[in-house]
């Protein structure tokens, strides 16, 4: 004999209807459409599964899956360090905690594409504070828009300053809720302040800092406005990120049965990705 | 007259072969059977086909069956310590299976290209041997 309230799943239906409705008839279309070919009308031919073999064979793909890889990987290991020694230096207590944390929140705030057109202005070479400043104070050849080192290192520097302050956040969070007796434990046993982190103070983050990795790499991983409004994937195709390409091939070139394929293909990455980390994440819960 | 009427008598059979040959279906209409990859409703956005509409009911009855034999018969999913060191129950080893699937399929399209059959086998295998040991 069952004792549970069942009652609850009759709350989900509504959320489920949504989800069937903005997720589920989307990804069961994007399926249909990667094995047919269209032009346009809504006039199908089948094509089996060709695309996905010209996708995964294409070098315009894995030149973008190179680059999307590297993106992702240079921004995580940046702003991970970055924004736990910026929680670390954070005050705990006092007049500076509110205006620390309204400091770090407001980068957070602004829509990703007024980033975009914002970094585009501050680094533009002749015009941009940025831009002039290096190029005719400093003298250091920057150019965004033609050198593809320069257009990689302002597209990093602008996720760093936009996403950074999220790790810090969550980092910080976790900081506060440890209880002052370990560090009091920690000063009697006279750890030094390397022990306090490796022993304490990570340990304790562990939690916020998988959310934030995890976070922080679905968004990079699927990042597009902002290198979009700031490059437009050039110069030439230096910074064409997976999901710029994506929309080339989907959008600019109208053709629905690549672009079904690759999204796929993009879907599978992230859903793999997402659910190692869920793993890693939830293994020390478990018995 | 019954010269001409020869040369009809002997092209006949020319013409008969030639209407075995197809010619005579020439600017008839083809006789529509049932095919997996033809459109299921023509000028239907969603561009549904036979084939993949046959994917998705075998995935969701896939979790359906799942969904059900967690439900009511084993209350605790089968719950278990793998060879992968993951706590699994029936759904997570479902969906470790399909999301392996899904790479199995990817990798052999990408590196040997179609057809599918031998990846198909992989797959199928690797089902197996996630809900035997994982």
């Amino acid at each position: 004999m069952r004792t549970e309230n069942q009652k609850a799943w009759l709350f989900v239906i509504p959320v489920l209807a949504l989800v069937a409705f903005n997720a589920l008839v989307p990804m069961m279309t994007v399926v249909n459409y990667s094995v047919q070919e269209t032009f346009g009308n809504n006039q199908f031919f089948w094509e089996g599964l060709g695309w996905f073999e010209q996708i995964l064979r294409s070098d315009r793909f894995q030149a973008a899956l190179g680059r999307q890889f590297m993106f992702t990987a240079i921004i995580l290991a940046i702003e991970v360090p970055l924004g736990i020694i910026v929680a670390l230096s954070m005050p705990r207590k006092g007049f500076w905690v509110p205006v620390c944390l309204v400091l770090m929140a407001l980068p957070m705030l602004i829509p990703w594409n007024v980033v975009g057109s914002m970094w585009n202005i501050f680094t533009l070479p002749k015009i941009g504070l940025l831009g002039y400043f290096l190029n005719d104070v400093l003298g250091i050849n920057y150019d965004m828009t033609q050198q593809p080192i320069s257009a990689w290192i302002t597209v990093v520097v602008m996720d760093v300053w936009h996403w950074t302050s999220l790790v810090v956040l969550l980092c910080y969070a976790g900081l506060v809720s440890i209880p002052d007796a370990y560090y009091q434990a920690a000063k009697i046993d006279g750890a030094s302040a390397w022990s306090v982190f490796r022993y304490i103070q990570l340990p304790k983050m562990k939690a916020v800092l998988t959310i934030a990795v995890l976070l922080r790499f679905m968004d990079s991983f699927n990042i597009y406005t902002e290198p979009f409004v700031l490059t437009g994937g050039g110069p030439g195709n230096s910074t064409t990120l997976l999901s710029i390409d994506l929309v080339k091939i989907a959008l600019g070139q109208f053709d629905l049965g690549p672009a079904a394929a690759m999204s796929l293909i993009y879907f599978a990455i992230t859903l793999l990705v997402s659910w190692v980390f869920y793993v890693l994440m939830t293994k020390d819960d478990q018995p | 007259m019954l010269r001409s009427l020869t040369v009809i008598a002997a092209l006949l059979p020319i013409q008969a072969m030639a209407q075995t040959a197809g010619w005579g279906s020439v600017g008839q209409q083809e006789e529509k059977g049932f095919s997996w990859t033809a459109p299921f409703w023509p000028d239907f956005w969603m561009a549904w086909t036979p084939a993949t509409l046959v994917v998705f009911i075998g995935i969701f009855s896939a979790i359906a069956l799942i969904g059900l034999l967690e439900g009511f018969k084993y209350r605790d999913g089968i719950e278990r310590k793998g060879v992968l060191g993951l706590t699994t129950t029936l759904g997570d080893r479902l969906f470790i299976t399909l999301l392996g699937s899904v790479y199995i399929f990817l990798a052999w399209l990408g590196i040997m290209g179609q057809p599918i059959w031998i990846p198909l086998f992989i797959a199928i295998g690797w089902g197996i041997f996630v809900f035997w040991k994982v």
